[in-house]
């Protein structure tokens, strides 16, 4: 047999070899058999010194062309075999679920909150807060609410205690008539904030209030409010109107109607009481529901604060923002807020 | 406050529908809360004439008639015979009912052509009606009747009525009467109002009151005015129907004629008034009858007309006759005084009682009448002699007997009209309109107040018009400018004033960044996959205790002994959600809230912000394959999402400093601070017996970081640091330590070591068991060297690493383990 023919003969026995292995180690077990340093055509190298001299270069040549195409096969095959590797063993089951990394959720109230100081912010309003223990004169008085009015029933506020040994003795500040309680609304930041800052000012108040209910599907005794004020020179009942309609539209959604009925709250006057209407309420069953106060500040508030209301006007509204996010989600009962029920919290 | 719309329109014209009136009371601010429907038998009923009856050109038994119904003329079809032109009869305009009879049910009256002639209406026949009669014809009603009068009215059957229940606000007790509604709608329609105009009374002139009765007010302030009249010779007995019909449909259960005409009075003109039994007070030894009205000696009893026993304090105004106390001023008469069915002669009182006294002593009583929630609200004090006058009227009207002549009118102040100014400018300032002075005089004197007569303004701009008005006795709420301002806003129509888009000042406050701040607090958690929880503010004393041994804030008048501190720590509450999602079979569960907590210092009740994280149960979400799956959270999640957050938030130089014992929140657990001296709040787990006492299962890690303090040392500015040019080169080394070795103090032996090119020092592993002595741990920390200039050459690499692990052997002390 030429060696010619039996280089052609290894030729297809190697590459029969290496379109055999099934993996990339046998793969290599068949390159050192073949092209290794003892490998086959290695040797085969090896014994061209006995060749005639005159053969030597031609069969040079050929196993070297040989050794080259094998190394390609190789190659190829190696290249084959490691993609075979790095692809799925099994076929993908697409409707398997995922591994999830979870986003926690911010409190539907939370929520509610950044949507509306969203809206307020959209025209100018900067957040403002106030402390929640409170004092009588900043609740109540600076609000213009004289000392018999309902909303001042000790019943409906919780009063702080002056040491925790007796209980029933209530903490003041400054003077005996000034008692410390938890604030029943966010109005007394209006208070506050005018004592400090000149007019104009235009700010939005979210934050928590108190009342002394027991808990049930409509009560808690902590809940939210927001509360906002504007005051600046020639402000005017129309002005509060065109905010209310742009704010409640941007919360409640464009179909949104806004309804003004006048109304007693002492410290604005006019006061107003505001319904809206929109799929929402219908929904319910109901053409307009009652959602917000307001009114224009009362001088009297005014003159508390030292603001002159010969010079300054203003507005101030305000609601409960358990009610906004009941409405928007649809949810029936107060207390869920409250639960922290992960499959609540989940939902928003 | 209940009214019904016939009765307002008794005082008022107005010819709007139920739903109407609802909707304009509603717009004027008397907020309308329910609207019942009553009577209205026989609805559509009405008695009309018949004019002309011809043949139906296309049936025999039918005939064609032109019919007036008090409006307009009809033609209407019929098939009885027994009627002719002129006579009156019912008929039933399309549109209604007739009345259902035996099992036939109601039919609905339409209009139509009954064989080619069109018939609007239907003439009635006793039996269609449901009355008695002849039932083969028309009823044909005698004639006298009035043509167009509801014929449900003509039998005495009850009219259609509706009852309003308003809400009135506090600020306007002059709506808590049937005339002060009827006031506003008066002022809204233009009509004018029709107080009932008292006539000539059956006055016995031959005994006058002064006879009868004398009245002191001891108590000026508390009792500035207290008129009284005697009517003699009554017969108590059932009220008139109309009169029961009408305290029937608002509530109130009639009594006997003279009672039910004190109520009816008190919700027609708002003036409370107390009927007493004239004989059962006191008379001196000239038989004079002596009121007195005085305050209550501390400790004195008195049995109010209820039947109850009441202990009275000295505040409380009474008013009493020589021996005895007769009546709670105000509130409820007494036992003792009462109108009986042998009543003959009656004592009317009509008097102003102070409205924060009414007030308190209805409440420390816990006694709640239709009278003292008048006074208390303030009723009006010119109005009472009127509401006594219009009071004897009606009793003598329904009860009998004769008028003693004259009134006794003791009154201790003067009473006196305000005036108030209001300027054009400042109307249309407020409202963003541009009224003229008339409008605003227009509006205001049709509320019933005068405008003062002023000299004509000469060379006064229009705008800077202003008009005095005097404000009537029953408006206490008008108390300045801005009050008639409202008036007028109302009046004109809320809905009528125009929107004005949003305009005007650019918002400031110091708290605007800081809100945005907690927001990003909430993103980074959420972003965590922790979930926002929103706790009660109010906690049990017991759960405060956990955290707050002293300083806790308490409530002096709490609803309950679970809600009776404000929360020192927002830990508790996290707790209690734990607790709560626990029990509902949530077991994985990992909770942040953002909120205030409150404790006192230096004796003030400081309000601070926290952020609390809580986290139990299961660390990843489920799936369905995986070794890690069903791991629980340990203190290193915890720990890895406050040092992420920290990291974010641009907080630098952490250090977590571990506290000596457990305490009742925390069985270990560590402070978090900078550098150990600004605290920012506290990290560990919380201690299993809490846990139990929760009915948690799993371990449970908490945290609790001080908001304001990491807010005062937050660093956001963030610079550039160029990439590195060079390889670093690393090198590992696993150390033995005793188990009391921490990682800081090794970072700490290294940090002072200074070793030259060291970037990054990480630990890889810790190792505890084969091979490594009781009380002992591996740490393998991987260190890594880069300069910023030059690649390093392993040499130099070598040496500065070798002399760093001899420090570390010998400072800590570590035994070194072969790689």
């Amino acid at each position: 047999m030429s060696l010619i023919t039996e280089i052609e003969a290894m030729r297809l026995a190697a590459i029969n070899d290496f379109n055999n292995a099934a993996d990339v180690s046998s793969l290599e077990k068949s390159k050192s058999v073949w092209l290794g340093a003892n490998g086959k055509i290695t040797s085969l190298m090896k014994q061209l010194g006995s060749l005639p001299k005159e053969e030597r270069p031609s069969a040079g040549k050929a196993i070297n062309a040989i050794k080259n195409a094998l190394e390609s096969v190789l190659a190829e095959k190696r290249a084959e075999l490691e993609l075979k590797l790095s692809l799925p063993k099994n076929p993908t089951d697409f409707t398997l679920p995922g591994r999830r990394r979870r986003l926690g959720k911010l409190h539907p109230l939370i929520r509610t909150t950044d949507d509306i100081v969203r809206s307020f912010r959209k025209i100018g309003f900067a957040v403002a807060e106030g402390p929640e223990v409170e004092d009588d004169y900043h609740c109540f008085d600076a609000l213009n609410t004289p000392p018999d009015h309902p909303a001042r029933d000790t019943q409906d506020t919780f009063y702080i205690a002056a040491d925790n040994t007796n209980t029933s003795k209530i903490a003041t500040v400054g003077n005996a008539s000034n008692p410390l309680l938890l604030r029943t609304h966010t109005s007394p930041v209006q208070v506050r904030v005018m004592e400090k800052q000149k007019p104009p000012i235009r700010i939005i108040v979210p934050g928590r209030v108190y009342r002394r209910d027991n808990a049930d599907a409509t009560h808690n005794p902590t809940f939210h409010q927001v509360e906002g004020l504007y005051v600046d020179k020639n402000v005017t009942v129309g002005d509060l109107k065109g905010t209310v309609e742009f704010v409640f539209q941007e919360l409640m959604g464009p179909e949104t109607k806004i309804r003004f009925r006048p109304h007693y709250f002492s410290y604005t006057e006019p006061s107003f009481e505001i319904d809206f209407s929109s799929p929402l309420t219908r929904k319910m069953g109901k053409e307009w529901l009652e959602i917000a106060g307001c009114g224009m500040v009362h001088p009297q508030v005014f003159e508390n604060v030292g603001y002159n209301p010969e010079e300054w006007t203003g507005w101030a509204f305000g609601f409960g923002i358990e009610r906004i996010a009941m409405i928007r989600y649809g949810i029936n009962d107060i207390r869920l807020f409250y639960e922290n029920d992960i499959r609540f919290l989940r939902q928003f | 406050m209940k009214v019904t719309l016939n009765w307002l329109k008794k005082y008022v014209d107005f010819d709007w529908s139920a739903d109407e009136l609802a909707e304009r009371l509603t717009m004027l601010g008397l907020e309308v809360e329910s609207i019942t429907k009553v009577g209205g038998e026989l609805e559509g009923v009405v008695i009309a004439q018949v004019i002309t009856r011809d043949k139906h050109p296309n049936a025999d038994k039918l005939s064609v008639c032109k019919v007036f119904d008090g409006k307009t003329e009809r033609q209407i079809v019929c098939g009885a015979n027994n009627f002719k032109p002129g006579d009156k009869v019912p008929l039933i305009l399309p549109g209604y009912f007739l009345p259902s009879t035996g099992n036939k049910p109601a039919e609905q009256i339409k209009v139509g052509k009954i064989r080619g002639a069109e018939s609007y209406g239907m003439m009635c026949s006793p039996n269609e009606l449901g009355v008695p009669g002849d039932a083969s014809g028309l009823l044909i009603l005698p004639d006298d009747a009035p043509v167009g009068k509801p014929f449900a009215e003509y039998i005495g059957k009850a009219e259609t009525d509706f009852v309003y229940d308003l809400e009135i606000t506090p600020n306007r007790p002059d709506l808590n009467s049937v005339i002060g509604i009827a006031r506003e709608i008066s002022a809204v329609s233009g009509n004018p109002l029709k107080i009932p105009v008292i006539p000539q009374l059956n006055v016995d002139s031959k005994n006058p009151i002064g006879k009868y009765i004398e009245v002191k007010l001891e108590a000026p302030d508390l009792c500035p005015r207290y008129v009284a009249r005697v009517v003699r010779g009554v017969k108590i007995t059932q009220s008139p129907d109309w009169l029961r019909n009408i305290l029937e449909k608002v509530g109130l259960r009639p009594i006997n004629n003279v009672v039910d005409v004190t109520n009816f009075v008190m919700l027609e003109t708002g003036q409370p008034l107390h009927a007493f039994d004239y004989h059962l007070i006191s008379e001196n030894q000239n038989g004079l009858h002596t009121i007195i009205v005085r305050k209550a000696v501390d400790g004195e009893l008195f049995v109010t007309l209820d039947e109850k026993k009441h202990t009275l304090s000295s505040e409380m105004l009474l008013i009493a006759d020589l021996e005895k106390a007769i009546a709670l001023a105000g509130v409820m008469g007494g036992l003792n005084s009462e109108i009986k069915d042998t009543t003959e002669d009656v004592l009317i009182e009509s008097a102003y009682f102070n409205p924060a006294n009414v007030r308190r002593t209805s409440k420390a009583l816990g006694l709640r009448t239709d009278a003292s929630y008048r006074f208390e609200r303030g009723i009006d004090i010119n109005g009472c002699i009127y509401a006594s006058l219009r009071c004897a009227q009606l009793i003598l009207e329904t009860a009998g007997g004769k008028l003693c002549e004259g009134v006794v009118d003791a009154c201790a102040t003067t009473i006196t009209q305000k005036k108030i100014t209001v300027r054009t400018s400042k109307v249309n300032e407020i409202l963003g309109l541009q009224l003229k002075p008339e409008e605003i005089e227009f509006y205001l004197t049709r509320l019933g107040l005068k405008p003062v007569p002023k000299a004509k303004p000469v060379g006064v701009e229009i705008s800077d018009a202003a008009t005095t008005f005097q404000i009537p006795t029953f408006r206490i709420d008008l108390k300045r400018e801005i009050d008639l301002i409202e008036e007028v806003a109302r009046l004109y129509g809320v809905d009528k004033i125009p929107s004005t888009p949003p305009r005007g000042a650019i918002g400031f406050n110091n708290f605007d960044s800081i809100y945005n701040q907690i927001d990003e607090v909430r993103t980074i958690l959420t972003g965590m996959g922790l979930d926002e929880a929103q706790g009660q503010t109010l906690i049990s004393e017991t759960a405060a205790k956990l955290v707050e041994q002293q300083n806790y804030v308490m409530v002096a008048n709490p609803l309950s002994s679970d809600m009776n501190t404000l929360r020192p720590s927002l830990l508790p509450g996290l707790l209690d959600s734990l607790r709560h999602n626990i029990s509902h079979k949530n077991y994985d569960v990992g909770l942040f809230e953002v909120g205030k907590n409150f404790r006192r210092e230096a004796g003030f009740v400081k309000e601070s912000r926290r952020v609390g994280i809580a986290i139990t149960g299961c660390r990843i979400e489920p799936f369905w394959q995986g070794a890690e799956r069903d791991e629980k959270y340990d203190i290193f999640d915890l720990k890895g999402i406050i040092e992420e957050f920290f990291d974010n938030f641009g907080i630098k130089g952490v250090v977590y400093n571990k506290a000596n014992q457990e305490d009742s929140l925390f069985f270990e657990y560590a402070e978090i601070s900078l550098g150990g001296k600004i605290r920012l709040g506290r990290i560990g787990q919380a201690h299993p017996k809490l846990t139990r006492t929760y009915d948690l299962r799993d371990p449970v890690y908490l945290a609790e970081l001080d908001l304001d303090a990491i807010l005062l040392k937050r660093n956001t500015t963030r610079i550039y640091k160029p990439l590195p040019q060079f390889p670093g080169i690393r090198r590992d080394v696993a150390m033995i330590v005793p188990e009391s070795v921490t990682h800081d103090s090794i970072l700490q032996v290294i940090k002072k070591a200074k070793p030259k090119h060291l970037e990054e020092v990480q630990l890889f592993d810790i190792f505890r068991g084969k091979n490594i002595p009781p009380d002992h741990k591996s740490m393998a920390y991987g260190f890594i060297y880069r300069s910023d200039e030059r690649t390093l050459t392993d040499a130099e690499v070598n040496q500065t690493h070798n002399s760093l692990v001899e420090e570390i052997k010998t400072k800590i002390p570590a035994t070194i383990r072969d790689a």
